[in-house]
């Protein structure tokens, strides 16, 4: 299958997708009642989406198309609200955070869908260890071109995104010392990581087109990248972050996002390269490992600081495009918690107070429903 | 004594054997053992013999009842008003429809009001059973926990009527309706009771191995004084677990079956289950035992069903759910008993309804993991093995 032509949309509009965990009451496990949440959620009121995804104690919710902060926190506490209250008419409830802190990855069931099982077939126990939960955030561009120009210089804030967002410090019981544990279950995949340095759509489709020759992708869907061009969108897709505790969170981020694309479309501050990768991953396992507290190396400069630093610094820059885009009250969650601490810390913080990690995933899920 | 130790051995070996050779549930495994130990077969052992072990099976009873407290969350009715119905309803349903079955049988209206009673609620202990052997998880294993509890106090609530009913047509109708009363409220109160010392007790030996044995004398003592103070121990342990969960959250572990010890119980309580079992007269009353199976299926049906959609169940769950709720008992009635030789303790109630009855309950009981089983494996599709 060639690949699809990227249909324009109208630049620097939103789309969030969050994965979300459906836990039991009872022990606050995961709970494999997707089916019956997408059934009790069939007649919603609201532009938004709600679909399964790849084990039956996950569902994913869309956002229609947003442009600013206020319509897009609107729509998620609307969303919330009506997923708060389906769940509560199940007895089961939902919790943000990239991981759940104790399930057992073998006792998850793979949602009945063609590509659930084509993926578990294909990818064996890898798939079930896919029990994360991410957010994604679309941004709409207006050309293929000018989305993998946009993609590849946004490689530079993938850690901020990744620190910012970080809610999964635990895995299987035990703490990893990550604050994102989430994405080293993604990086296990075979077509992961960042896309191939390539700026023009049709070098692009070149790229993909000798891919799928060989085999081993079918669709941009079989690339697990940080940031994948999503053509039938029209949008660049940020893959990176850990699904926040709340949807405040995921809101303010999305338009962190929105405010760091204006900047870099309308200042054009660096040049994307090739070399711009050197420092990616080190920058990307600093963020995963150390969240706010990490080292991030700038690839242009080769200067080192503190990631939060760096958003700080981020955050003066971008000032005036949140101030025209509507989000200076996204782009103050964000300072805010800079100095807070992530979702990461807050979780480790709640273990230290409450007994045992169950009670830790009640009061994520208390934080998540409101 | 010895006889039963020795059975229960050969029980938990031929229950094992069966389990792995045709997958059949090892609660059946147990009964049908001990069926055919009992009269019913090969008379290695007498119904009044199990009298001594009365205890000892309330006990088991007691530790699954429990267990099912602590499994509910009582909220979810409020969150779920169209679900609240349905669990009343079913159990409702499934009395009237049996109560006019056996009425246009031709029996008395005090004869088919204890059959209704029987009707209404799904066992308990079998319930348990094949969830803890089947490890199920969702909607259904949900609502069939919740079912079950409220089922079963509707029932004990309606035998209780029964009783006053059955007084009425005497002279002690007061006496009758404060001895009910008394047994209502009396429950609820040990119920918390045993949950709130539980709660105070269990500070001290927290996340130590001392809780399931503290969990045990708690349940020991709530089900002593119960039967001391002639209250029903089915409300007094379920109160007891629901209050238990609610004030310890997450404080409270309670591990399957309370443990190892628990779990012999359980293989002692089917045992004795089988040995009590009697399909006496079920040449001739075969009708009418099918009748009072299926009226009870179609009063537990229509409730599920009909409010199946408001209440956000799909269809292939609602049958799976019907069907997983079939397991019948006679545990209201054979808890509020000193003996197991409960039937002739209930004056006024023809023979052939109550024999009919008892074959009833006999098969539901042995063929009701099987049943129970298979609608959350095959139907629900809840289990880990699907």
């Amino acid at each position: 299958m060639p690949l699809a032509a990227f249909n324009s949309s109208q630049p620097l509009t939103l789309g969030v997708e969050l994965e979300l965990q459906l836990l039991s009451t009872h022990d606050y496990d995961l709970a494999p009642q997707a089916e019956d949440l997408l059934r009790v959620l069939e007649r919603h009121t609201g532009a938004w989406d709600v679909k399964p995804e790849i084990t039956r104690s996950m569902i994913e919710i869309g956002t229609s198309i947003q442009t600013s902060h206020g319509s897009l926190l609107a729509e998620l506490h609307d969303l919330r609200r009506q997923l708060a209250e389906g769940a509560r008419k199940l007895n089961i409830v939902i919790a943000g955070g990239g991981t759940h802190p104790y399930q057992h990855w073998s006792e998850q069931r793979i949602f009945p869908a063609e590509r659930f099982h084509y993926i578990s077939e294909l990818y064996g126990y890898l798939a079930k260890q896919f029990t994360v939960f991410g957010q994604h955030v679309h941004v709409g561009c207006e050309d293929g071109d000018k989305a993998l120009w946009l993609l590849h210089a946004l490689s530079r804030y993938v850690p901020h995104f990744i620190a910012l967002s970080g809610s999964s410090p635990f895995v299987q019981g035990v703490d990893t010392g990550f604050d994102s544990a989430r994405l080293n279950s993604v990086f296990a995949f075979p077509l992961s990581g960042r896309a191939p340095f390539v700026l023009g759509w049709e070098a692009f489709g070149a790229y993909f087109d000798k891919m799928a020759s060989t085999g081993v992708v079918e669709s941009m869907k079989d690339f697990y990248w940080d940031i994948r061009p999503k053509p039938e969108y029209g949008t660049i897709e940020l893959r990176v972050c850990d699904t926040p505790l709340s949807v405040d969170r995921a809101a303010a981020l999305a338009c962190y996002l929105q405010c760091v694309c204006r900047y870099l479309r309308e200042e054009r501050p660096v040049e994307p390269t090739e070399d711009d990768y050197l420092v990616y991953t080190f920058n990307r396992f600093q963020a995963c490992r150390f969240g706010l507290e990490g080292d991030i190396v700038d690839p242009k400069t080769k200067q080192r600081q503190k990631l939060r630093d760096d958003i700080l610094r981020t955050l003066a820059r971008i000032d005036e495009h949140a101030l025209d885009l509507k989000a200076l009250d996204a782009s103050a969650l964000i300072r805010e918690s800079l100095f807070a601490g992530n979702d990461a810390r807050a979780l480790r913080e709640r273990r230290g107070v409450v007994r045992g990690l169950p009670a830790v995933v009640e009061w994520a899920a208390s934080r998540w429903m409101g | 004594m010895l006889g039963l130790a020795l059975l229960t051995i050969l029980a938990i070996v031929a229950a094992e054997a069966l389990h792995r050779h045709i997958r059949l549930p090892r609660a059946s495994g147990h009964m049908l053992v001990g069926a055919l130990a009992s009269p019913l077969a090969l008379r290695l052992l007498d119904r009044t013999e199990l009298d001594p072990w009365k205890p000892l099976l309330d006990l088991a009873i007691a530790v699954l009842v429990f267990e099912l407290g602590t499994r509910i969350r009582p909220a979810w009715l409020k969150d779920n008003p169209w679900f609240a119905l349905t669990c009343v309803l079913e159990g409702a349903l499934a009395g009237i429809v049996v109560f006019g079955f056996t009425l246009w049988l031709g029996a008395p209206p005090l004869a088919a009001a204890l059959s209704a009673t029987v009707a209404m609620s799904t066992s308990p202990v079998i319930t348990m059973a094949v969830l803890h052997e089947s490890r199920s998880r969702g909607q259904v294993t949900e609502r069939l926990l919740m079912m079950t509890a409220i089922n079963s106090v509707m029932a004990v609530f309606a035998l209780k009527v029964w009783r006053v009913a059955a007084a009425a047509q005497g002279s002690d109708l007061f006496a009758a309706v404060t001895s009910a009363l008394f047994v209502l409220c009396g429950s609820l109160l040990l119920g918390a009771i045993v949950a709130l010392v539980l709660e105070l007790v269990g500070r001290r030996v927290r996340d130590t191995s001392a809780m399931p044995v503290l969990q045990m004398a708690m349940i020991i003592a709530g089900s002593m004084l119960a039967v001391q103070w002639t209250l029903s121990p089915l409300l007094v342990l379920l109160v007891a677990g629901m209050v238990a969960r609610t004030r310890m959250r997450h404080g409270l572990t309670v591990e399957p079956r309370l443990g190892s010890a628990g779990a012999a119980l359980g293989v002692v309580l089917f045992l004795c289950l089988g040995v009590l079992m009697t399909l006496d007269g079920l040449v001739q009353l075969w009708p009418m035992v099918l009748g009072i199976l299926l009226a009870r299926l179609v009063g537990k049906g229509i409730a599920v069903f009909a409010l199946a959609r408001p209440s956000g169940l799909g269809w292939r769950q609602a049958a799976g759910l019907t069907i997983a709720m079939q397991p019948m008992s006679s545990l209201a009635v054979l808890l509020a008993a000193d003996t197991f030789n409960w039937a002739s303790q209930l004056p006024g109630v023809e023979q052939s309804l109550l024999q009919a009855l008892l074959a009833a309950t006999t098969l539901m009981q042995v063929f009701g993991p099987v049943i129970s089983t298979v609608a959350l494996r095959k139907v629900a599709r809840e289990t880990p093995l699907d």
